[in-house]
């Protein structure tokens, strides 16, 4: 009987290679919190986001400058404080209802007025005064100071017709059929499996060149590795340098190593405070001593971190700014060189003798012992907190390397509690979020209040700095201004940069030939300030429909042997027991 | 029969209000505010973390704070995940079905092949196949399930998925996806077998070795009785019952298993829920998963030992 | 008196040995382990451990074995030979430290509940029971998780979590020794609850709790090696659980890194199997029903 039954499952698996969609999959990592573009706060979410809605400008593929996205064209007026944006005529939502400025004002006039849709991209219209749209091609907006991010607003665009019946932006999940401008629409969402898309035939740049987009959910990058190699994936990202590595030489993957965005660095308790100025936590004194920050800075050997720790795939530090953004990025004019020697005379100089165990000891009779608080989630921070141990044990400074649960990390570096951290950041085309961590405002505003800075620099220089280069609306003043920030933050060394890394992704080339990548040459094909990537994917001649039939052939052949196996069995032991009764 | 059972049920109850009390009081422990966390990277004065402290009741004296808890509890209120950004109930509600999927089916396998070993074995004592299947059983016993998962993935090569439950390209319908999830589960059932069915069987064994010297089945041969006869209608069922027992005892050593074994093939269950709360630690959600894991064990023994009492007329009886 | 019971005891022990001794199973076991344990001590002796050091680490990154590392290298170009070696270490003291709690703990339960009675034998015996169903591994993540990183986390978390098994057989063991003659004797004597404890009951007890001990240490490595794969172990020390992480962390399986995947994996199975071996040689030989009829 249940033989039987298993006889009749086999035709029942479908022919599955008539008319399969061409289908780009790729491995996604990160958890997505929230569809909904005001909400959505992590990575993913906006990486998704962005495929689905459009910016007012975007970040050109090949140099990230301003260009069209909702807004075609804009002005400023003569004082920097009026920008009029012109939205053209032909842009649809995918419901067919034309895009028009006024979808532009009510999105920003709701984050401004809705404390809830300022969730997760508040601080782009934090210095609007006014967002008005005097008819459906013009959006005017009016800033209380002159800004020179305007032309960044990272704010998906979102139609006023369906947004303006959401009740409680809140507990909006927007994730069934929701209504978009972007090259790609929502087609299916299941948390933790996949995130389905299709291709918006009508977009305004041109149709992309595939039909379907999916996102495929993987616990860990090893395992996206993994399924890259057996073909059930074309595209991953985020690799180590081991995996990126293991990929090397097979001849239907191509690697692609690029600039990233992201940096490493480690944190120096300059001298924790509050906004009012008043000390926090419990870092070591020595450290406010910029002296013995310098020589931190020329004891630690970037070069083995990079060749070690990042298997190669990185970039020496120096500001906050990666190379990937030339515009902004520091070379300094004197860098700290690797001088262990250099670095053991300074302090020998500036009052720290060594003690009989050979750890310095400073003026006031305190030992150099610091901690070094990593993240346990990070196995960066566990191989790099070994080197910075033993560099630093060469200057006569004791390292207690502490790996923490990232809570309690948080936790500790928020109060001030450590004299070393772990940290990293990822950097946007406009710089002033960045500089502005490292601003004194950035401070907690009491001692038991939370800010978003991580070092607690305070410096008049810097501040003096920052304001200005915000309201520097010419590129190269700006510029230079930037760098002058960075090269005082370099210099006075309330952290140092260790690396800048290289961001690792590979894809399948027999399934897709090219994609667009940005910056060009160098440039990343995910996680890019914009969708070119997917959106500019080219299949490969011969790919059609991807999926796996022979995965589904040897489900079925477990099921039918499962099936068969337990039949013969049920079969063979009902004729024993009949066979015994019988006698 | 009606007090005994009301007594059973009220001895679960009693033990999934232990779970909870502990899922409450164990996750308190941790130094540090939660406020913190929620509130990480973000510029927040002191009112703000006050008001939070408040919306999450974090500032009433504890014993209000675990009522409140209890009470959110039976509302189906576990809290919110700290870095999902979702409720841990819904999180949870989404990953029951596939780990009851792995968990049963191979539980289910396990069961038969242990037993069925276990009998053979038994049977033919110190035959070569009595000693190569316990030793094979131990074997797999001695293994870490996340280290047996690896090698298999490693050796398996192409044959099977990497991970997850289905791939996102297969065409919707019935059996298309169903051969899609058996495909992907394979790997992960495989390695949670090969670690459990050992205890069943190796129990199976020893009990069935113990009735084998039992005085009735002597007599039961005298009468002229062939000895598969013996085996099937005197031995067998007799030490089924202790076996089935142990089987629902040791269910919180799948559940076990199965934490590793989702890690490691990336499936969307409860156990990688629990992998990934571990991260942060994100403590909403490692108590939700804490609670409802330890929970159902507890309920799942509550129930076996009822079925014991229904099916085994020497206990009914006394 | 004295001279007479410990003739007594030598004689029991030595011909428990004889009986041991014919089993080859648990012989083979006692034999690995003996090796296993004095690798580990000699350890610092023979190796130098400044090999465990990343930061000093002289191979190639995923070097397959070779004349120079036998068993390759991992991540970081540290010898996995090196690795293992030293990481039978740490999961031996753990195992066998958190073996040592689990067991007194039991003991101590179980004896209470049995010598005493009553409410309070009531009340345990309950609490143990909840801890016998309540599966360990979950409790054990729970405890590690909100505890300090460490190995004392880790002994803690197992050892506190698996108790339950031996409690319940400490305490039918110590009412059957307790319903002995000899006991109401000692106790009509004047015997306090410390000497009938102390001189009868514990010494009847111990044979079996020492059987229990093997078992429970094969419980504890494998629990030492999941909790350290979960990422709860000691980032500071190796320990097979932590290389089989590190095995899985840096993509192990994607470039088929067996050298790096098989020893720590094999060492875990080695060391329950031998541990799992001596425990069932020592019950056959105690529980002489399992003996066979051979």
């Amino acid at each position: 009987m249940v033989g039987a039954a298993a006889l009749v499952v086999v035709p029942l698996a479908p022919p599955v290679q008539a008319q399969q969609p061409v289908t780009l999959r790729v491995a996604i990592v990160q958890q997505i919190d929230s569809l909904n573009p005001f909400l959505a706060a992590y990575q993913a979410s906006t990486e998704v986001g962005r495929l689905m809605y459009d910016y007012l400008t975007a970040y050109d593929a090949k140099d990230q400058r301003p260009v069209e996205g909702v807004a075609k064209s804009w002005e400023k007026s003569a004082d920097n404080l009026t920008w009029t944006f012109t939205v053209p005529d032909g842009k649809k939502w995918s419901d067919g209802q034309p895009v028009t400025a006024r979808d532009v004002a009510f999105t920003y006039n709701l984050m401004m007025t809705d404390p809830d849709a300022a969730t997760a991209n508040g601080s782009f219209v934090a210095g609007f005064e006014s967002v008005v749209a005097p008819d459906d091609r013009t959006v005017v907006i009016k800033t209380t100071a002159p800004r020179a991010s305007m032309l960044a607003l990272d704010v998906p665009i979102v139609p006023e017709h369906v947004w303006k019946g959401v009740g409680k932006i809140a507990d909006f999940k927007n994730d069934t059929a929701p209504v978009s401008s972007g090259p790609f629409v929502l087609s299916e969402y299941r948390a933790n499996e996949f995130i389905k898309m299709k291709a918006n035939k009508d977009y305004w740049r041109g149709a992309p060149k595939y039909d379907e987009l999916h996102f495929v959910y993987y616990k860990t990058v090893d395992a996206a590795v993994q399924a890259l190699g057996k073909g059930e994936l074309d595209l991953v990202n985020r690799m180590g340098p081991a995996q990126f590595d293991s990929l090397k030489g097979k001849s239907d993957i191509t690697l692609n190593k690029a600039q990233g965005r992201r940096f490493n660095e480690l944190v120096l308790n300059s001298g924790a405070a509050t906004k009012t100025g008043e000390p926090i936590g419990d870092g070591h004194p020595a450290l406010k001593d910029v002296k013995v920050r310098q020589a931190v800075a020329k004891a630690i050997d970037l070069d083995a971190i990079i060749a070690r720790v990042n298997g190669g795939y990185a970039e020496r530090g120096t500001g906050l700014i990666p190379p990937v953004f030339p515009d902004y990025h520091l070379t300094p004019a004197k860098a700290w060189p690797f001088d262990p020697a250099a670095a053991n005379t300074d302090l020998d100089q500036a009052g720290y003798p060594r003690g009989s165990d050979g750890t310095r000891v400073g003026p006031d009779g305190r030992p150099l012992k610091f901690r070094l608080l990593g993240h346990a989630s990070r196995a960066y921070d566990e191989q790099a907190g070994e080197y910075v141990k033993s560099s630093l044990a060469e200057i006569g400074i004791a390292v207690d390397v502490q790996i923490v649960a990232d809570t309690l990390l948080d936790e500790y570096s928020v109060a001030g509690k450590f004299d070393l951290v772990f940290s990293g950041w990822g950097t946007n085309p406009d710089p002033d979020f960045i500089l502005s961590l490292h601003t004194c405002g950035a401070r907690p505003a009491s001692p038991s209040a939370s800010g978003t800075t991580d070092t607690f620099f305070c410096d008049p220089t810097y501040d003096e700095l920052y304001a200005k280069q915000g309201a520097e609306l010419d590129q190269a003043k700006r510029s230079e201004l930037v760098k002058q920030m960075q090269q005082r933050f370099y210099d006075q060394v309330p952290a140092v940069v260790l690396g800048y890394d290289s961001a690792l992704e590979a894809h399948r080339n027999d399934t897709f030939a090219s994609f667009t990548i940005q910056p060009d040459p160098g440039g990343v094909i995910m996680a890019q300030n914009g969708a070119w990537g997917y959106y500019g994917a080219v299949p490969a001649a011969a790919a059609s429909g991807s999926s796996g039939p022979s995965g589904l052939l040897i489900g079925g052949i477990v099921v039918v042997v499962l099936l068969v196996g337990g039949g013969v069995w049920l079969l063979a032991k009902r004729r024993g027991a009949t066979a015994g009764d019988r006698e | 029969m009606l007090r005994h059972v009301a007594g059973k049920l009220g001895g679960a109850v009693a033990g999934v209000a232990a779970v909870v009390v502990l899922g409450f009081f164990l996750f308190r422990m941790i130094p540090g505010d939660p406020t913190v966390t929620m509130t990480r990277g973000r510029q927040v004065d002191e009112a703000q973390i006050a008001e939070l402290r408040a919306l999450h009741g974090y500032d009433r004296p504890i014993v209000e704070q675990f009522g409140k808890y209890v009470g959110g509890l039976l509302r189906g209120d576990m809290g919110t995940s700290l870095f999902y950004r979702r409720t841990v109930a819904e999180l949870i509600g989404e990953r029951v079905g596939p780990t009851l999927l792995l968990v049963g089916t191979s539980t289910l396998i396990a069961v038969t092949l242990g037993l069925w070993l276990g009998i053979r074995g038994a049977w033919r004592r110190d035959s070569l196949f009595d000693r190569t299947s316990t030793g094979v059983a131990l074997l797999g016993w001695a293994m870490p399930a996340f280290w047996l998962g690896m090698l298999l993935s490693m050796v398996t090569g192409d044959l099977f998925p990497s991970g997850g439950m289905r791939f996102s390209s297969t065409p919707p319908g019935f059996w298309p996806q169903a051969l899609d999830v058996a495909h992907h589960m394979v790997l992960p059932s495989l390695t949670l077998i090969a670690v459990v069915y050992a205890q069943y069987q190796l129990v199976m064994r020893s009990s069935l070795l113990e009735e084998m010297n039992a005085d009735y089945l002597t007599t039961a041969r005298a009468k002229g009785l062939r000895d598969d006869q013996v085996r099937r209608r005197h031995a067998v069922p007799n030490a089924l019952l202790p076996t089935v027992t142990l089987v629902f005892l040791h269910i919180g050593l799948v559940v076990t298993g199965a934490i590793t074994v989702e890690t490691v093939y990336s499936w969307p269950g409860l156990g990688l829920l629990t992998y990934e709360a571990l991260a942060g630690p994100d403590l909403p959600l490692l108590q939700g998963t804490f609670v409802v894991l330890a929970g159902s064990v507890i309920v799942m023994n509550v129930l076996a030992d009822l079925l014991y009492q229904v099916l085994d007329p020497r206990v009914r009886a006394s | 008196m004295t001279s007479i019971v410990w003739q007594r005891r030598r004689a029991a022990v030595s011909s428990t040995w004889r009986e041991f001794t014919r089993n080859r199973g648990g012989l083979v076991g006692l034999v690995v382990l003996g090796v296993v344990v004095v690798l580990a001590l000699l350890a610092p002796l023979v190796t130098d451990a400044t090999g465990l050091d990343v930061t000093k680490a002289a191979g190639d990154r995923w070097q397959p074995p070779s004349g120079e590392y036998w068993f390759g290298t991992d991540h970081t170009g540290r010898s996995v030979l090196l690795l293992t070696w030293w990481g039978s270490r740490i999961s031996l003291l753990i195992g066998l430290t958190a073996t040592v709690l689990s067991v007194a703990i039991g003991t101590l339960v179980g004896v209470t509940a049995a010598h005493f009675g009553g409410w309070a034998s009531a009340g345990l015996m309950w609490v143990t029971n909840f801890f016998l169903v309540l599966p360990s591994l979950v409790l054990a993540i729970a405890l590690s998780t909100v505890l300090p990183r460490g190995i004392g986390t880790i002994v803690l978390a197992i050892g506190v979590t698996s108790w339950a098994s031996s409690a319940r057989l400490v305490r039918a063991q110590t009412l059957s020794v307790e319903a002995r003659p000899f006991i109401e004797r000692a106790k009509v004597l004047g015997g306090g609850h410390a000497h009938v404890i102390g001189r009868h009951v514990l010494p009847a007890v111990l044979p079996l709790v020492f059987v229990n001990t093997t078992l429970t240490v094969a419980n504890a490595i494998v629990a030492e090696a999941t909790l350290s794969f979960l990422g709860l172990g000691d980032p500071s020390m190796v320990s097979w659980g932590s290389m089989l992480r590190a095995a899985n962390l840096h993509g192990a399986v994607s470039q088929r890194a067996w050298w790096f995947l098989l020893p720590p994996g094999l060492g875990v199975v080695v060391i329950v199997l031998a541990f799992t071996l001596v425990g069932r040689a020592l019950e056959t030989v105690l529980n002489p029903r399992l003996r066979g009829d051979r």
